[in-house]
């Protein structure tokens, strides 16, 4: 089961890659915007979890998340973004995003939402 | 401006240390001044708007964000390069972001940030403001958070830009 990390920031990417490598999740595939993401969904059926980020360029991550759905895609979505506050959570909900983890965050919140989407025991 | 709105600030570089680099950063003494002026190699700003307006200002040595970046990738950086420059703005993003969400009773937006290198610059501060200037230690090296913030009436309520002069 693939992820697939969303985020326009390269060393964001790096970072949230290399947790879930430590985690042993080794098949990631990645994306710098929403529409890329929206691109690799509409091609791949294998990935189990998409980590979004919530500002990108091109396309936002919640505009992803909402094009996501109206695509049929029913992908768990986790929001992973410094947009802490209570509107934005529900705002992320609302357009179809599965979970939220909050920046900054640490290994284990990354473990926490592999276990519950992926059902997966992680190292 | 209030000491204690660079509260939000201090909490979230602690926090940023703590989940995101295993690392406890210690704040030295709060200074304050009309002009920022020490002036380490790489700063990441970024901009507050909305229902307060500000600038936020990570400030490292060059050792010190080779660390850190270093230590965020899980890869050894040995000079200057675009991860560095991409991790500095990230940093100064999620510590700036995290902030924003602390503060009750406002609304505020941040703008994108921007990183500079070198040592010979000014950070022009907004005006009715002044620097709140925190050092911090850490074993990732030392640092600096630098925040100018100001609460604004809805008829003020515009973008502001971070200002960097040479």
């Amino acid at each position: 089961m693939q992820v697939l990390v969303v985020d326009d920031s390269q060393i964001m990417r790096k970072i949230i890659t290399g947790g879930l490598k430590k985690l042993g999740v080794n098949d990631i595939l990645d994306a710098s915007n929403g529409q890329e993401a929206v691109d690799l969904m509409s091609q791949k059926n294998d990935v189990g979890l998409v980590l979004m980020d919530w500002n990108m360029p091109t396309m936002t991550g919640i505009d992803a998340v909402r094009k996501l759905r109206s695509l049929g895609i029913k992908v768990p979505v986790v929001m992973v973004t410094t947009e802490a506050e209570k509107e934005k959570v529900i705002e992320a909900i609302k357009a179809g995003a599965n979970d939220y983890l909050i920046k900054p965050f640490n290994p284990k919140d990354i473990k926490t939402k592999l276990e519950k989407f992926l059902h997966i025991q992680t190292g | 401006m209030k000491a204690e709105n660079i509260n939000p600030f201090i909490e979230s570089v602690m926090d940023v240390f703590e989940s995101m680099l295993e690392c406890e950063a210690t704040m030295g003494e709060l200074s304050a001044d009309a002009e920022e002026s020490t002036t380490p190699d790489i700063i990441g700003v970024i901009g507050l708007s909305g229902t307060a307006q500000g600038i936020v200002a990570l400030r490292l040595p060059v050792r010190t964000a080779l660390a850190i970046i270093g230590k965020m990738v899980g890869t050894e950086f040995r000079s200057i390069d675009s991860s560095i420059i991409d991790g500095v703005g990230e940093l100064v993003n999620i510590i700036a972001g995290s902030a924003k969400a602390r503060f009750k009773g406002h609304s505020i937006s941040l703008s994108l940030p921007t990183v500079v290198r070198g040592s010979i610059y000014k950070l022009n501060n907004l005006s009715n403001t002044v620097w709140l200037t925190v050092p911090f230690t850490s074993d990732l090296g030392s640092f600096f958070i630098s925040v100018c913030f100001k609460s604004v009436t809805a008829d003020e309520k515009e973008g502001i830009h971070a200002s960097v002069s040479r």
